[in-house]
């Protein structure tokens, strides 16, 4: 196998791990949505949870972006591919 | 004939699917910033809530002997569209809350022989005293309204403080 398509393979395997965790950051701020849904409709939850709630979720998806900006950035120095 | 097809579509298979992952990380990014959307949509309002709370004026509902005890009277406060329930415990005892149960809002029934609320829907009871959850899939309790009497007549309004009965 020449080592243009070895890099494309790696790269994949890297692209699944990175798909991967996003997955799993996504899930996270699925559920913080859902914390702060509940909390909206609960007059008695604290304001505190729901900016927790805020901050995790921009936190999650700044390191999601990243995760995608990195990937991207990667591939081209491998491989030449523009992102 | 294979070599035209080819030279008409020069995209390689393995090429598509590619570029199609790359395609999809970037739709999981676009995905994660709608989450932090609409969190942050939901944060505000309830921020909104906390700063600007409503002052519905109370509501004259009936007179007391309207209610028999153990009976209860259905009304919408504050609003047309908010359901609900006030229950005379006893002679001088009332007890309001908003009929949504607050799993997936159906309305409550009130029981006397148990003095439970319960919810069709999901089998989900209430406490008819303070509006806690006791069984089924609610954890919230029922939201509260204040409930007295003047001049023979039963008043409600929202209360002043919020309390949290969850399970």
């Amino acid at each position: 196998m020449s080592p243009m398509p070895r890099i494309r393979n790696r790269l994949n395997v890297v692209l699944q791990m990175v798909t991967a965790l996003i997955t799993a950051i996504l899930l996270a701020q699925l559920w913080l949505f859902t914390v702060t849904l509940d909390a909206m409709e609960n007059s008695g939850a604290a304001i505190q949870i729901v900016v927790a709630a805020v901050a995790c979720s921009a936190v999650a998806c700044t390191a999601i972006w990243m995760l995608i900006r990195f990937f991207l950035r990667t591939e081209h120095n491998e491989t030449g591919d523009r992102f | 004939m294979d070599k035209r097809w080819r030279q008409d579509f020069p995209v390689p298979s393995a090429e598509d699917s590619y570029v199609a992952r790359r395609e999809f990380a970037k739709f999981l990014g676009l995905t994660s910033l709608a989450f932090l959307v609409g969190t942050l949509a939901t944060a505000g309002r309830k921020l909104a809530k906390q700063m600007f709370p409503r002052d519905d004026a109370p509501l004259d509902i009936g007179a007391v002997n309207e209610i028999p005890v153990g009976g209860y009277k259905l009304f919408r406060y504050p609003t047309e569209h908010d359901p609900c329930i006030v229950l005379r415990l006893s002679d001088d005892r009332y007890a309001a809350f908003d009929q949504r149960c607050t799993h997936l809002s159906c309305p409550v029934i009130f029981n006397a022989a148990t003095k439970r609320l319960a919810c069709p829907c999901h089998e989900g009871f209430f406490s008819a005293e303070d509006g806690r959850p006791l069984a089924g899939p609610p954890k919230r309790g029922l939201a509260r309204l204040e409930v007295t009497t003047r001049n023979a007549r039963v008043w409600v309004k929202r209360a002043g403080e919020a309390k949290e009965n969850t399970i």
